[in-house]
């Protein structure tokens, strides 16, 4: 499964990429270290990720707080 | 004439012939097993069949309803459950050979409200590998065996279509009950988020994981949700629409009695307010889904439906809020074993789990926080209406290995993008949807409509979807015989 690519951000800077270096020493850091032919593939994927999750940073969240433990009936 | 085969029952059929004597569950079964015989070889929809095991439940079965001793209407009803749900004593693998014979020590909780209820278990069903796709390879669609059944419950909804399971369990988690159950014209409930146990099922994403039915009807969706949920509907809010009028169907125990989520019998849709959108669901869509769908909205209005045009809230960001979740948790669930062999994993599912480890916290929080604003958006929205409606997907069962949809207006868009696009914002923000048939493309492929309701609306939802389909009547039976006929 990969994502499609979305429009640029309108009024944010674009995002520095992953190097396959930078892929592999965060992936160290959260624990999932990397086999060293898998760094520049993973640093391609975590991109398009970030590049499709920045997209919330356009909205003004103000004080709404995040919502960890779901219950579709209670805020 | 042509004899009807027991499997071609429905289940709320198949419950009425038993319960009136005319079917015995081992007559069933084994009319459902000789079918598994006959459509695997070109289907695929089973991962393990447990045809011994089922013999000697549907046995039982029997016996106890000749003893008078009849638990309901799934008693002796033979079912098929995704390969995610733990089954004591059969492998239970998640499409994964991480988990390749893996044989649980206890049962799934539905799996154990299923028991309870008499069902009959025969097999465990295909799914995506670890529920992280959307169109399960190892399945065929029973409609074209050239295509995809959807995922990741693909093998569950192939199961069904093709006749080789009365019933079956999915999961969802961005569209993964809806998406096989439109592409392979069967009926796809993905419940309110929580109200169906998800203990002993392997997570994708805690916080968008669903457990849900996927059958032949309306009617039997609200059977099995009824034995599967933690609670009943009628008392929470959302279901003050089309719940139990009339008194049909097998809302508690086949008997018609109580609350339940039977299907009230020629209530029509008068008064309800159906939101048809304006934005989004019908945007790159392939317009013989548009028109299906749009043909079956002016089929709910002759039935006394208002149609009530709506705007969907913050469209712009379901995406980005659907794999802010999901990608952070699943990579979370699976951080151990990606650490000891990641190589077990298929190519597609290991690059998304190793990338996931780099999306930062704040980004994971930020989808939080914009999941908590969407809610709040869909709930003022369902204020105003008492159901959404809209296509389930926007295009028909994808050619096995196609990667792409071009849409007219110039874009493309990856299968698995398209396929969640329209369902992840009930992921989202947990309301119930239903997926049902209405309808087929040139090609013959079935099409799929989707209902989304209030929390805890299951009932609403089901009175409205089950209102269009005794008046429409539930799709056909896959072509997959044409197929296997074909074939020889």
């Amino acid at each position: 499964m990969s994502l499609t690519p979305l429009p640029p951000l309108p009024g944010l800077p674009p995002l520095p990429g992953h190097t396959p270096q930078s892929a592999a020493a965060a992936a160290e850091r959260a624990g999932v270290p990397l086999r060293a032919d898998r760094h520049p593939v993973v640093a391609a994927t975590a991109d398009h990720i970030l590049a499709v999750v920045s997209r919330l940073r356009e909205l003004d969240l103000a004080d709404i707080s995040p919502a960890p433990s779901y219950r579709a009936d209670e805020r | 004439m042509t004899v009807v085969q027991p499997y071609e029952l429905s289940l709320a059929e198949a419950a009425d012939a038993i319960g009136d004597g005319h079917l015995s569950p081992v007559e069933l079964t084994e009319s459902v097993l000789a079918r598994i015989e006959a459509t695997e070889p070109l289907v695929n929809a089973y991962a393990a069949v447990t045809a011994d095991s089922a013999r000697e439940q549907a046995a039982a079965a029997e016996r106890e309803i000749a003893a008078g001793r009849r638990r309901g209407p799934l008693h002796g009803i033979p079912m098929a459950l995704k390969d995610l749900i733990d089954t004591a004593g059969v492998v239970t693998a998640s499409g994964s050979a991480v988990r390749a014979g893996r044989i649980p020590d206890r049962d799934a909780a539905v799996t154990a409200r299923l028991k309870r209820a008499g069902a009959v278990l025969l097999g465990k069903a295909h799914t995506h590998e670890f529920a992280y796709g959307l169109t399960t390879p190892q399945t065929r669609n029973p409609w074209a065996p050239d295509r995809v059944p959807g995922g990741s419950s693909g093998g569950s909804a192939a199961a069904v279509a093709a006749g080789s399971a009365t019933f079956a369990l999915g999961t969802d988690t961005g569209g993964s009950i809806r998406v096989p159950a439109a592409l392979t014209g069967a009926v796809g409930l993905k419940p309110t988020y929580g109200l169906v146990p998800r203990d002993g099922v392997a997570a994708l994403s805690w916080s968008l994981d669903h457990v849900g039915p996927i059958t032949r009807t309306v009617r039997d969706a609200g059977l099995v949700l009824e034995a599967i949920a933690d609670r009943g509907a009628d008392s929470l809010p959302g279901s003050e629409y089309g719940h139990g009028h009339g008194g049909g169907g097998h809302g508690h125990g086949g008997d018609g009695r109580g609350p339940g989520y039977g299907i009230p019998r020629g209530g029509g849709l008068d008064g309800v307010r159906v939101g048809v959108p304006s934005d989004y669901f019908f945007d790159r869509v392939d317009p013989q889904v548009e028109a299906a769908v749009r043909t079956a909205l002016d089929r709910m209005a002759d039935l006394g439906a208002r149609l009530v045009d709506v705007k969907i809230p913050l469209h712009r960001y379901v995406q980005a809020v659907q794999w802010g979740l999901m990608v952070p948790e699943a990579t979370a669930y699976h951080a151990e074993q990606l650490g000891h062999a990641p190589e077990l994993y298929g190519d597609d599912v290991r690059v998304l789990l190793e990338a996931g480890a780099l999306l930062p916290a704040v980004d994971h929080i930020r989808a939080q926080r914009a999941r908590t604003l969407m809610r709040r958006e869909w709930e003022g929205l369902l204020g105003q209406v008492d159901l959404i409606a809209a296509p389930t997907v926007p295009a028909t069962a994808a050619q096995a290995g196609q990667e792409a949809f071009g849409w007219p207006d110039g874009t493309t868009e990856t299968v698995a993008d398209a396929y969640v696009r329209l369902c992840a914002p009930a992921n989202i923000t947990g309301l119930p949807a239903l997926s049902l048939p209405v309808g087929f493309d040139l090609q013959g492929l079935p099409i799929g409509m989707q209902l989304i309701g209030r929390p805890y609306g299951e009932a609403a939802l089901l009175g409205a979807a089950g209102a269009y389909e005794q008046e429409f009547g539930p799709a056909p039976r896959a072509a997959v015989d044409t197929c296997l006929v074909a074939k020889k």
